[in-house]
Protein backbone atom coordinates (compact mmCIF):
# COMPACT_ATOMS: atom_id res chain seq x y z
CA UNK A 1 0.00 0.00 0.00
CA UNK A 2 2.75 2.36 1.08
CA UNK A 3 4.77 1.53 -1.99
CA UNK A 4 1.71 2.14 -4.16
CA UNK A 5 1.23 5.53 -2.52
CA UNK A 6 4.87 6.30 -3.10
CA UNK A 7 4.53 5.35 -6.74
CA UNK A 8 1.44 7.50 -7.11
CA UNK A 9 3.22 10.39 -5.48
CA UNK A 10 6.18 9.90 -7.79
CA UNK A 11 3.93 9.83 -10.84
CA UNK A 12 2.15 12.93 -9.55
CA UNK A 13 5.44 14.78 -9.06
CA UNK A 14 6.80 13.70 -12.40
CA UNK A 15 3.55 14.84 -14.05
CA UNK A 16 3.84 18.21 -12.35
CA UNK A 17 7.47 18.50 -13.35
CA UNK A 18 6.42 17.57 -16.86
CA UNK A 19 3.64 20.21 -16.78
CA UNK A 20 6.09 22.77 -15.45
CA UNK A 21 8.57 21.91 -18.19
CA UNK A 22 5.82 22.16 -20.78
CA UNK A 23 4.82 25.53 -19.39
CA UNK A 24 8.42 26.73 -19.38
CA UNK A 25 8.92 25.49 -22.92
CA UNK A 26 5.67 27.08 -24.04
CA UNK A 27 6.75 30.40 -22.52
CA UNK A 28 10.16 30.12 -24.16
CA UNK A 29 8.64 29.38 -27.59
CA UNK A 30 6.20 32.26 -27.26
CA UNK A 31 9.01 34.65 -26.41
CA UNK A 32 10.99 33.29 -29.35
CA UNK A 33 8.12 33.84 -31.74
CA UNK A 34 7.62 37.35 -30.37
CA UNK A 35 11.30 38.12 -30.99
CA UNK A 36 11.08 36.85 -34.57
CA UNK A 37 8.01 38.99 -35.22
CA UNK A 38 9.57 41.98 -33.47
CA UNK A 39 12.70 41.54 -35.56
CA UNK A 40 10.57 41.47 -38.67
CA UNK A 41 8.64 44.61 -37.68
CA UNK A 42 11.74 46.60 -36.73
CA UNK A 43 13.44 45.62 -39.98
CA UNK A 44 10.41 46.81 -41.89
CA UNK A 45 10.37 50.04 -39.88
CA UNK A 46 14.10 50.48 -40.39
CA UNK A 47 13.68 50.27 -44.14
CA UNK A 48 11.09 53.01 -44.00
CA UNK A 49 13.07 55.29 -41.74
CA UNK A 50 15.99 55.22 -44.12
CA UNK A 51 18.53 54.89 -41.31
CA UNK A 52 22.22 55.00 -42.00
CA UNK A 53 23.91 51.62 -42.35
CA UNK A 54 25.50 50.19 -39.23
CA UNK A 55 27.64 47.40 -40.68
CA UNK A 56 30.87 48.16 -42.44
CA UNK A 57 33.23 45.63 -43.91
CA UNK A 58 35.66 46.11 -40.99
CA UNK A 59 33.15 45.03 -38.38
CA UNK A 60 30.04 43.03 -39.15
CA UNK A 61 27.44 41.61 -36.85
CA UNK A 62 24.89 39.13 -38.18
CA UNK A 63 22.48 36.63 -36.78
CA UNK A 64 19.36 34.59 -37.21
CA UNK A 65 16.49 33.27 -35.19
CA UNK A 66 14.04 30.58 -36.19
CA UNK A 67 11.29 28.57 -34.59
CA UNK A 68 9.22 25.75 -35.97
CA UNK A 69 6.94 22.86 -35.27
CA UNK A 70 7.79 19.28 -36.19
CA UNK A 71 5.74 16.11 -35.98
CA UNK A 72 7.27 12.70 -36.48
CA UNK A 73 5.08 9.65 -36.77
CA UNK A 74 6.71 6.26 -36.36
CA UNK A 75 10.26 6.95 -35.14
CA UNK A 76 12.26 8.63 -32.37
CA UNK A 77 13.89 11.08 -34.82
CA UNK A 78 12.75 14.10 -32.73
CA UNK A 79 11.06 12.72 -29.60
CA UNK A 80 10.11 9.42 -28.02
CA UNK A 81 6.38 10.06 -27.54
CA UNK A 82 5.51 10.99 -31.14
CA UNK A 83 3.68 14.23 -30.22
CA UNK A 84 3.90 17.46 -32.22
CA UNK A 85 7.02 19.18 -30.97
CA UNK A 86 8.33 22.75 -30.85
CA UNK A 87 11.86 21.37 -30.50
CA UNK A 88 12.88 23.10 -33.69
CA UNK A 89 14.73 26.19 -32.52
CA UNK A 90 17.85 27.63 -34.11
CA UNK A 91 19.43 30.91 -33.02
CA UNK A 92 22.79 32.25 -34.08
CA UNK A 93 24.89 35.37 -33.67
CA UNK A 94 28.18 36.02 -35.43
CA UNK A 95 30.76 38.76 -35.69
CA UNK A 96 33.62 39.45 -38.04
CA UNK A 97 36.34 41.96 -37.26
CA UNK A 98 39.14 42.97 -39.62
CA UNK A 99 42.23 43.25 -37.41
CA UNK A 100 44.59 44.41 -40.12
CA UNK A 101 44.99 44.15 -43.88
CA UNK A 102 45.67 40.43 -43.69
CA UNK A 103 44.11 39.24 -40.44
CA UNK A 104 40.47 38.89 -39.50
CA UNK A 105 38.72 37.47 -36.45
CA UNK A 106 35.37 35.70 -36.82
CA UNK A 107 33.12 33.74 -34.53
CA UNK A 108 29.58 32.45 -34.24
CA UNK A 109 27.55 31.16 -31.33
CA UNK A 110 24.48 29.04 -32.00
CA UNK A 111 21.72 27.73 -29.78
CA UNK A 112 20.02 24.61 -31.09
CA UNK A 113 17.07 22.60 -29.88
CA UNK A 114 16.17 19.67 -32.08
CA UNK A 115 14.96 17.09 -29.55
CA UNK A 116 16.72 13.76 -30.10
CA UNK A 117 18.42 15.04 -33.25
CA UNK A 118 21.35 16.61 -31.38
CA UNK A 119 22.10 17.81 -27.88
CA UNK A 120 20.15 20.87 -26.87
CA UNK A 121 22.03 24.05 -25.97
CA UNK A 122 24.44 26.74 -27.04
CA UNK A 123 27.76 26.00 -28.69
CA UNK A 124 30.56 27.85 -30.40
CA UNK A 125 29.96 27.13 -34.05
CA UNK A 126 33.22 28.65 -35.18
CA UNK A 127 35.88 30.92 -33.68
CA UNK A 128 38.84 31.54 -35.92
CA UNK A 129 41.64 33.74 -37.12
CA UNK A 130 41.52 34.18 -40.88
CA UNK A 131 44.89 34.95 -42.43
CA UNK A 132 44.61 36.28 -45.96
CA UNK A 133 47.98 34.88 -47.04
CA UNK A 134 47.79 35.92 -50.67
CA UNK A 135 45.35 37.89 -52.75
CA UNK A 136 45.39 39.18 -56.32
CA UNK A 137 42.87 39.81 -59.06
CA UNK A 138 42.59 36.06 -59.77
CA UNK A 139 43.93 34.33 -56.68
CA UNK A 140 42.97 34.15 -53.03
CA UNK A 141 44.68 32.01 -50.42
CA UNK A 142 43.42 31.93 -46.83
CA UNK A 143 44.50 30.03 -43.75
CA UNK A 144 42.00 29.56 -40.93
CA UNK A 145 43.18 28.72 -37.41
CA UNK A 146 40.90 27.74 -34.54
CA UNK A 147 37.45 26.22 -34.77
CA UNK A 148 36.31 26.26 -38.40
CA UNK A 149 33.28 24.92 -40.19
CA UNK A 150 33.22 21.99 -42.56
CA UNK A 151 32.97 23.58 -46.01
CA UNK A 152 33.58 20.44 -47.99
CA UNK A 153 30.09 19.16 -48.82
CA UNK A 154 27.30 20.88 -50.69
CA UNK A 155 25.42 22.01 -47.56
CA UNK A 156 27.88 21.23 -44.74
CA UNK A 157 28.53 24.87 -43.88
CA UNK A 158 24.89 25.94 -44.11
CA UNK A 159 23.31 22.97 -42.31
CA UNK A 160 22.64 25.06 -39.17
CA UNK A 161 21.62 28.20 -41.05
CA UNK A 162 17.87 27.73 -41.53
CA UNK A 163 17.42 30.09 -44.49
CA UNK A 164 20.66 29.08 -46.23
CA UNK A 165 19.99 25.35 -46.45
CA UNK A 166 17.44 23.92 -48.90
CA UNK A 167 15.02 22.31 -46.42
CA UNK A 168 14.22 22.19 -42.70
CA UNK A 169 15.52 18.61 -42.44
CA UNK A 170 18.48 17.88 -44.73
CA UNK A 171 19.22 14.51 -46.40
CA UNK A 172 20.17 12.52 -43.33
CA UNK A 173 22.50 10.11 -45.09
CA UNK A 174 25.00 12.97 -45.60
CA UNK A 175 23.89 15.56 -43.04
CA UNK A 176 23.05 13.09 -40.27
CA UNK A 177 21.98 15.11 -37.24
CA UNK A 178 23.32 12.39 -34.95
CA UNK A 179 26.82 13.19 -36.23
CA UNK A 180 26.17 16.95 -36.44
CA UNK A 181 28.50 18.16 -33.71
CA UNK A 182 31.39 16.06 -35.03
CA UNK A 183 30.78 16.70 -38.74
CA UNK A 184 29.94 20.41 -38.58
CA UNK A 185 33.54 21.51 -38.06
CA UNK A 186 36.82 20.91 -36.26
CA UNK A 187 39.40 22.54 -34.04
CA UNK A 188 42.61 22.83 -36.04
CA UNK A 189 43.80 24.34 -39.29
CA UNK A 190 42.10 24.83 -42.65
CA UNK A 191 43.12 26.40 -45.93
CA UNK A 192 41.19 27.65 -48.92
CA UNK A 193 42.73 28.50 -52.27
CA UNK A 194 40.51 30.10 -54.90
CA UNK A 195 41.42 30.75 -58.50
CA UNK A 196 39.12 32.59 -60.90
CA UNK A 197 39.76 33.05 -64.60
CA UNK A 198 37.69 34.31 -67.50
CA UNK A 199 38.54 31.23 -69.55
CA UNK A 200 38.16 28.32 -67.15
CA UNK A 201 35.92 29.68 -64.41
CA UNK A 202 36.27 29.37 -60.65
CA UNK A 203 38.27 26.75 -58.75
CA UNK A 204 38.08 26.35 -54.98
CA UNK A 205 40.37 23.93 -53.21
CA UNK A 206 40.12 23.35 -49.47
CA UNK A 207 41.96 21.26 -46.95
CA UNK A 208 41.32 20.91 -43.23
CA UNK A 209 42.87 18.99 -40.36
CA UNK A 210 41.65 18.92 -36.80
CA UNK A 211 39.40 17.21 -34.33
CA UNK A 212 36.10 17.74 -32.54
CA UNK A 213 35.40 17.27 -28.85
CA UNK A 214 32.78 14.58 -28.15
CA UNK A 215 30.55 15.02 -25.11
CA UNK A 216 29.23 12.11 -23.03
CA UNK A 217 25.73 12.82 -24.35
CA UNK A 218 26.98 12.52 -27.91
CA UNK A 219 28.83 9.32 -27.04
CA UNK A 220 25.51 7.86 -25.87
CA UNK A 221 23.70 9.22 -28.95
CA UNK A 222 26.13 7.67 -31.35
CA UNK A 223 27.18 4.44 -29.66
CA UNK A 224 24.57 3.32 -27.17
CA UNK A 225 22.60 4.72 -24.27
CA UNK A 226 24.44 2.14 -22.14
CA UNK A 227 27.93 3.33 -23.02
CA UNK A 228 29.56 4.52 -19.78
CA UNK A 229 33.01 5.30 -21.16
CA UNK A 230 34.23 8.23 -23.20
CA UNK A 231 34.71 8.59 -26.93
CA UNK A 232 37.27 10.83 -28.54
CA UNK A 233 38.01 11.91 -32.07
CA UNK A 234 41.70 11.39 -32.78
CA UNK A 235 41.81 13.24 -36.10
CA UNK A 236 39.68 14.48 -38.98
CA UNK A 237 41.32 15.17 -42.35
CA UNK A 238 39.25 16.49 -45.23
CA UNK A 239 39.81 17.95 -48.65
CA UNK A 240 37.52 19.13 -51.44
CA UNK A 241 37.66 20.69 -54.89
CA UNK A 242 34.91 22.70 -56.58
CA UNK A 243 34.81 23.91 -60.15
CA UNK A 244 32.39 26.27 -61.79
CA UNK A 245 33.00 26.84 -65.51
CA UNK A 246 33.09 30.50 -66.57
CA UNK A 247 29.61 32.11 -66.50
CA UNK A 248 28.09 28.64 -66.24
CA UNK A 249 24.98 27.64 -64.25
CA UNK A 250 26.77 24.39 -63.30
CA UNK A 251 29.16 23.65 -60.48
CA UNK A 252 30.89 20.35 -59.70
CA UNK A 253 32.63 19.15 -56.57
CA UNK A 254 34.42 16.21 -54.96
CA UNK A 255 35.38 15.66 -51.32
CA UNK A 256 37.34 13.14 -49.27
CA UNK A 257 37.24 12.56 -45.52
CA UNK A 258 39.22 10.32 -43.18
CA UNK A 259 38.54 10.32 -39.44
CA UNK A 260 39.64 8.18 -36.51
CA UNK A 261 37.87 7.72 -33.17
CA UNK A 262 38.65 5.89 -29.96
CA UNK A 263 36.47 4.62 -27.11
CA UNK A 264 37.76 4.13 -23.56
CA UNK A 265 35.42 1.96 -21.53
CA UNK A 266 34.14 3.24 -18.21
CA UNK A 267 35.83 2.41 -14.87
CA UNK A 268 35.37 -1.06 -13.43
CA UNK A 269 32.65 0.31 -11.11
CA UNK A 270 30.61 1.92 -13.90
CA UNK A 271 29.27 -1.40 -15.14
CA UNK A 272 30.17 -0.57 -18.75
CA UNK A 273 29.29 -3.56 -20.92
CA UNK A 274 31.44 -2.31 -23.82
CA UNK A 275 35.20 -2.51 -24.40
CA UNK A 276 38.06 -0.25 -25.49
CA UNK A 277 37.86 0.22 -29.24
CA UNK A 278 38.97 2.04 -32.37
CA UNK A 279 36.61 3.35 -35.05
CA UNK A 280 37.50 4.63 -38.48
CA UNK A 281 35.25 6.54 -40.86
CA UNK A 282 36.01 7.40 -44.47
CA UNK A 283 33.63 9.33 -46.70
CA UNK A 284 33.91 10.23 -50.38
CA UNK A 285 31.43 12.44 -52.18
CA UNK A 286 30.82 13.87 -55.64
CA UNK A 287 28.29 16.60 -56.21
CA UNK A 288 26.77 18.68 -58.97
CA UNK A 289 24.67 21.79 -58.84
CA UNK A 290 22.68 23.55 -61.56
CA UNK A 291 21.31 27.01 -60.84
CA UNK A 292 18.93 28.29 -63.51
CA UNK A 293 16.53 31.20 -63.41
CA UNK A 294 13.57 29.06 -62.30
CA UNK A 295 14.89 25.54 -62.03
CA UNK A 296 17.61 24.31 -59.76
CA UNK A 297 19.00 20.79 -59.57
CA UNK A 298 21.51 19.38 -57.14
CA UNK A 299 22.72 16.01 -56.06
CA UNK A 300 25.41 14.26 -54.11
CA UNK A 301 26.58 10.68 -54.51
CA UNK A 302 28.75 9.13 -51.84
CA UNK A 303 30.44 6.09 -50.39
CA UNK A 304 31.45 5.59 -46.79
CA UNK A 305 33.57 2.99 -45.05
CA UNK A 306 33.05 2.40 -41.34
CA UNK A 307 35.25 0.05 -39.35
CA UNK A 308 35.04 -1.05 -35.73
CA UNK A 309 37.83 -2.78 -33.86
CA UNK A 310 36.65 -3.94 -30.43
CA UNK A 311 33.68 -2.35 -28.62
CA UNK A 312 31.35 -5.39 -28.34
CA UNK A 313 34.25 -7.60 -27.22
CA UNK A 314 38.03 -7.33 -27.62
CA UNK A 315 38.97 -8.37 -31.15
CA UNK A 316 35.51 -7.76 -32.67
CA UNK A 317 35.87 -6.56 -36.28
CA UNK A 318 33.40 -4.81 -38.54
CA UNK A 319 34.09 -3.32 -41.97
CA UNK A 320 31.05 -1.90 -43.78
CA UNK A 321 30.92 0.02 -47.01
CA UNK A 322 27.77 2.11 -47.30
CA UNK A 323 26.55 3.98 -50.37
CA UNK A 324 23.94 6.53 -51.18
CA UNK A 325 22.79 9.51 -53.17
CA UNK A 326 20.16 12.20 -53.24
CA UNK A 327 18.71 14.23 -56.07
CA UNK A 328 17.04 17.51 -55.37
CA UNK A 329 15.06 19.89 -57.50
CA UNK A 330 13.78 23.34 -56.69
CA UNK A 331 11.46 25.40 -58.80
CA UNK A 332 10.85 29.12 -58.36
CA UNK A 333 7.15 29.49 -58.94
CA UNK A 334 7.31 33.22 -58.25
CA UNK A 335 10.07 35.48 -56.98
CA UNK A 336 8.94 34.63 -53.45
CA UNK A 337 7.67 31.07 -53.64
CA UNK A 338 9.98 28.08 -54.20
CA UNK A 339 8.93 24.44 -54.41
CA UNK A 340 11.19 21.55 -53.42
CA UNK A 341 11.25 17.85 -54.30
CA UNK A 342 13.96 15.42 -53.25
CA UNK A 343 14.68 11.72 -53.30
CA UNK A 344 17.32 10.14 -51.09
CA UNK A 345 18.49 6.51 -51.03
CA UNK A 346 21.12 5.15 -48.66
CA UNK A 347 22.23 1.76 -47.33
CA UNK A 348 24.82 1.12 -44.64
CA UNK A 349 26.31 -1.98 -46.26
CA UNK A 350 26.54 -2.34 -50.02
CA UNK A 351 26.65 -6.13 -49.67
CA UNK A 352 23.48 -6.12 -47.57
CA UNK A 353 21.24 -3.48 -49.13
CA UNK A 354 18.03 -4.85 -47.62
CA UNK A 355 19.58 -5.39 -44.17
CA UNK A 356 18.58 -9.08 -44.04
CA UNK A 357 22.12 -10.31 -43.36
CA UNK A 358 22.46 -7.86 -40.47
CA UNK A 359 19.18 -9.08 -38.97
CA UNK A 360 20.42 -12.69 -39.20
CA UNK A 361 23.86 -11.85 -37.81
CA UNK A 362 22.33 -10.15 -34.76
CA UNK A 363 19.89 -13.02 -34.19
CA UNK A 364 16.97 -10.68 -34.91
CA UNK A 365 18.03 -8.11 -32.32
CA UNK A 366 18.48 -5.44 -35.02
CA UNK A 367 15.66 -5.61 -37.61
CA UNK A 368 16.56 -5.45 -41.33
CA UNK A 369 15.15 -1.94 -41.81
CA UNK A 370 18.00 -0.45 -39.73
CA UNK A 371 20.20 -1.22 -42.73
CA UNK A 372 18.87 1.56 -44.99
CA UNK A 373 17.29 5.02 -45.18
CA UNK A 374 15.17 6.34 -48.06
CA UNK A 375 13.37 9.65 -47.96
CA UNK A 376 10.97 11.35 -50.35
CA UNK A 377 10.59 15.04 -49.47
CA UNK A 378 8.21 17.69 -50.78
CA UNK A 379 8.36 21.24 -49.48
CA UNK A 380 7.86 24.91 -50.10
CA UNK A 381 9.59 28.10 -49.07
CA UNK A 382 7.99 31.54 -49.03
CA UNK A 383 10.24 34.61 -48.80
CA UNK A 384 8.04 37.14 -47.03
CA UNK A 385 10.74 39.85 -47.16
CA UNK A 386 14.46 39.87 -47.94
CA UNK A 387 15.13 38.72 -44.35
CA UNK A 388 12.06 36.81 -43.29
CA UNK A 389 10.91 33.44 -44.63
CA UNK A 390 8.49 30.65 -43.90
CA UNK A 391 9.01 27.05 -44.88
CA UNK A 392 7.09 23.78 -44.68
CA UNK A 393 7.77 20.26 -45.80
CA UNK A 394 6.69 16.62 -45.62
CA UNK A 395 8.96 13.56 -45.51
CA UNK A 396 8.03 9.96 -46.30
CA UNK A 397 10.84 7.86 -44.86
CA UNK A 398 11.51 4.18 -45.40
CA UNK A 399 14.05 2.57 -43.07
CA UNK A 400 15.64 3.37 -39.71
CA UNK A 401 19.28 3.55 -40.81
CA UNK A 402 19.63 7.21 -39.81
CA UNK A 403 18.24 7.26 -36.28
CA UNK A 404 20.10 7.55 -32.99
CA UNK A 405 21.68 5.72 -31.21
CA UNK A 406 23.61 4.45 -34.20
CA UNK A 407 25.76 1.55 -33.12
CA UNK A 408 23.25 -0.05 -30.74
CA UNK A 409 19.84 1.11 -32.08
CA UNK A 410 16.62 1.60 -30.14
CA UNK A 411 14.41 -1.05 -31.71
CA UNK A 412 11.56 -0.61 -29.23
CA UNK A 413 10.44 2.85 -30.31
CA UNK A 414 11.58 2.42 -33.89
CA UNK A 415 9.41 -0.62 -34.51
CA UNK A 416 8.20 0.30 -37.98
CA UNK A 417 9.97 0.30 -41.33
CA UNK A 418 8.06 3.34 -42.64
CA UNK A 419 7.74 6.65 -40.85
CA UNK A 420 6.71 10.18 -41.78
CA UNK A 421 7.23 13.70 -40.60
CA UNK A 422 6.10 17.22 -41.36
CA UNK A 423 7.67 20.46 -40.23
CA UNK A 424 7.02 24.19 -40.50
CA UNK A 425 9.52 26.89 -39.66
CA UNK A 426 9.62 30.68 -39.49
CA UNK A 427 13.02 32.31 -39.84
CA UNK A 428 14.41 35.80 -39.54
CA UNK A 429 18.00 36.88 -40.16
CA UNK A 430 20.06 40.04 -40.34
CA UNK B 1 14.63 56.48 -74.81
CA UNK B 2 13.07 53.96 -72.42
CA UNK B 3 16.25 51.82 -72.38
CA UNK B 4 18.19 54.92 -71.30
CA UNK B 5 15.76 55.43 -68.45
CA UNK B 6 16.36 51.96 -66.94
CA UNK B 7 20.17 51.94 -67.27
CA UNK B 8 22.15 51.00 -64.15
CA UNK B 9 25.45 52.76 -63.49
CA UNK B 10 28.33 51.34 -61.47
CA UNK B 11 29.76 53.92 -59.07
CA UNK B 12 32.84 53.99 -56.85
CA UNK B 13 34.31 56.22 -54.17
CA UNK B 14 35.99 59.26 -55.81
CA UNK B 15 39.46 58.08 -54.77
CA UNK B 16 39.16 54.71 -56.54
CA UNK B 17 41.50 54.94 -59.53
CA UNK B 18 39.81 52.36 -61.81
CA UNK B 19 37.90 54.09 -64.59
CA UNK B 20 36.66 50.88 -66.18
CA UNK B 21 36.10 47.23 -65.22
CA UNK B 22 35.40 44.16 -67.31
CA UNK B 23 32.16 42.29 -66.78
CA UNK B 24 34.11 39.40 -65.19
CA UNK B 25 35.95 41.77 -62.86
CA UNK B 26 32.66 43.25 -61.72
CA UNK B 27 31.33 39.75 -61.16
CA UNK B 28 34.45 38.74 -59.24
CA UNK B 29 34.09 41.81 -57.04
CA UNK B 30 30.43 41.12 -56.26
CA UNK B 31 30.97 37.39 -55.65
CA UNK B 32 33.83 38.38 -53.29
CA UNK B 33 36.50 36.68 -55.38
CA UNK B 34 38.43 39.90 -55.94
CA UNK B 35 38.90 41.85 -52.71
CA UNK B 36 41.39 44.56 -53.71
CA UNK B 37 41.64 47.33 -56.28
CA UNK B 38 44.69 47.47 -58.57
CA UNK B 39 46.45 49.81 -56.07
CA UNK B 40 46.03 47.06 -53.39
CA UNK B 41 43.47 49.03 -51.37
CA UNK B 42 40.49 47.07 -50.01
CA UNK B 43 37.24 47.02 -51.98
CA UNK B 44 34.12 47.88 -49.96
CA UNK B 45 31.07 46.41 -51.66
CA UNK B 46 27.58 47.86 -51.11
CA UNK B 47 24.25 46.41 -52.22
CA UNK B 48 20.52 46.98 -51.83
CA UNK B 49 18.28 44.36 -50.16
CA UNK B 50 17.68 41.18 -52.16
CA UNK B 51 14.08 41.97 -53.05
CA UNK B 52 14.81 45.56 -54.17
CA UNK B 53 13.97 45.96 -57.87
CA UNK B 54 17.23 47.70 -58.70
CA UNK B 55 19.22 44.90 -57.01
CA UNK B 56 17.34 42.24 -58.94
CA UNK B 57 18.05 44.05 -62.20
CA UNK B 58 21.67 44.77 -61.33
CA UNK B 59 22.34 41.08 -60.64
CA UNK B 60 20.71 39.84 -63.81
CA UNK B 61 21.73 42.60 -66.23
CA UNK B 62 25.15 43.64 -64.97
CA UNK B 63 26.50 40.49 -63.30
CA UNK B 64 24.53 37.91 -65.32
CA UNK B 65 23.87 36.00 -62.14
CA UNK B 66 20.53 35.37 -60.43
CA UNK B 67 19.97 37.29 -57.19
CA UNK B 68 19.40 34.06 -55.24
CA UNK B 69 22.84 32.82 -56.32
CA UNK B 70 24.48 35.97 -54.99
CA UNK B 71 22.58 35.53 -51.72
CA UNK B 72 23.87 32.00 -51.34
CA UNK B 73 27.48 33.01 -51.91
CA UNK B 74 27.17 35.86 -49.40
CA UNK B 75 25.29 33.78 -46.80
CA UNK B 76 27.95 31.12 -46.99
CA UNK B 77 30.69 33.69 -46.33
CA UNK B 78 28.78 35.44 -43.54
CA UNK B 79 27.44 32.50 -41.59
CA UNK B 80 30.34 30.03 -41.94
CA UNK B 81 33.14 32.45 -41.05
CA UNK B 82 34.87 32.04 -44.42
CA UNK B 83 34.79 35.71 -45.32
CA UNK B 84 32.89 38.96 -45.44
CA UNK B 85 29.84 39.67 -47.58
CA UNK B 86 28.80 43.04 -49.05
CA UNK B 87 27.15 45.58 -46.78
CA UNK B 88 23.41 45.78 -47.35
CA UNK B 89 21.85 49.26 -47.21
CA UNK B 90 18.13 49.94 -47.25
CA UNK B 91 17.70 52.46 -50.07
CA UNK B 92 19.35 53.99 -53.12
CA UNK B 93 19.90 57.22 -51.20
CA UNK B 94 21.77 55.36 -48.45
CA UNK B 95 23.76 53.43 -50.99
CA UNK B 96 25.04 56.55 -52.68
CA UNK B 97 25.84 58.09 -49.29
CA UNK B 98 27.79 54.96 -48.33
CA UNK B 99 29.75 54.94 -51.58
CA UNK B 100 30.54 58.66 -51.18
CA UNK B 101 31.77 58.28 -47.61
CA UNK B 102 33.59 54.91 -47.68
CA UNK B 103 37.08 54.69 -49.21
CA UNK B 104 37.34 51.84 -51.72
CA UNK B 105 33.55 51.63 -52.04
CA UNK B 106 31.65 50.27 -55.04
CA UNK B 107 27.90 50.33 -55.60
CA UNK B 108 25.27 50.72 -58.26
CA UNK B 109 22.65 53.32 -58.96
CA UNK B 110 19.78 53.99 -61.30
CA UNK B 111 20.79 56.29 -64.12
CA UNK B 112 17.95 58.69 -63.34
CA UNK B 113 18.86 58.96 -59.65
CA UNK B 114 22.49 59.63 -60.57
CA UNK B 115 21.45 62.48 -62.87
CA UNK B 116 19.36 64.03 -60.10
CA UNK B 117 22.27 63.87 -57.67
CA UNK B 118 24.66 65.42 -60.18
CA UNK B 119 22.15 68.21 -60.80
CA UNK B 120 21.76 68.88 -57.06
CA UNK B 121 25.51 68.92 -56.70
CA UNK B 122 25.84 71.50 -59.46
CA UNK B 123 23.20 73.69 -57.78
CA UNK B 124 25.03 73.39 -54.45
CA UNK B 125 28.30 74.39 -56.04
CA UNK B 126 26.72 77.41 -57.69
CA UNK B 127 25.12 78.40 -54.38
CA UNK B 128 28.37 78.06 -52.40
CA UNK B 129 31.41 78.57 -54.62
CA UNK B 130 33.78 78.08 -51.64
CA UNK B 131 32.63 74.46 -51.42
CA UNK B 132 33.38 73.96 -55.06
CA UNK B 133 37.09 74.62 -54.67
CA UNK B 134 37.51 72.17 -51.81
CA UNK B 135 35.43 69.56 -53.66
CA UNK B 136 37.57 69.98 -56.76
CA UNK B 137 40.85 69.50 -54.96
CA UNK B 138 39.62 66.49 -53.00
CA UNK B 139 38.07 64.55 -55.83
CA UNK B 140 36.52 64.61 -59.25
CA UNK B 141 32.96 64.56 -57.91
CA UNK B 142 30.57 62.89 -55.47
CA UNK B 143 31.21 59.47 -56.97
CA UNK B 144 33.05 57.99 -59.93
CA UNK B 145 31.02 56.34 -62.65
CA UNK B 146 32.86 53.24 -63.85
CA UNK B 147 32.55 51.95 -67.42
CA UNK B 148 31.83 48.25 -67.77
CA UNK B 149 33.47 46.58 -70.75
CA UNK B 150 32.57 43.21 -72.16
Amino acid sequence: MLSKLKTNAAVEISNRVHDLNCFKQFTCRSIMLAIILLGYCTSAAKAEEDETYSNSQEFQLHGFISQGLIDVDGSDFVNDDGDVSAELTEIGLNASYQLSDNFRLAGQVVYLDGGNRYSQGARIDYALVDWSAFTSENWQANVYLGRFKNNHWLYSSSRDIPFARPSIILPQSVYFDGFRDIAVGSDGIATKISYSTDDYGNFDWQFSYGKSPISDEQTKNILSEFAQGSAEQNYDAQTSLYWQPSFSPWRFGISLLDAGFGYDRGDAGSGDIFFDSEFNFQFYTMNALYEGENWEFSGEIYQQRFTIDGFYYPGFQLDNIGQGFYLQSRYKLTQKLTLLARYEDFYLNKDDKDGKKMEQATGGAVPYYFGFHKDITLGLNYDITSNFSARMEYHWVNGAGRLTPVVVPNTQINDSEDWQMWAIQLMYWF
Amino acid sequence: MSSRAVAIEIVTHPQVTEISLTKSQLRRIYTMRQLRWSDDSAINVFVLPNQHDLHQRFAKERLQIFPYQLNRIWHKLTYSGLGVAPTVVASEKELIQAVTKTPGAIGYIDDGTLKKIEQNERIKRIESPGMEASQQTRSKGVVNVVKIKN
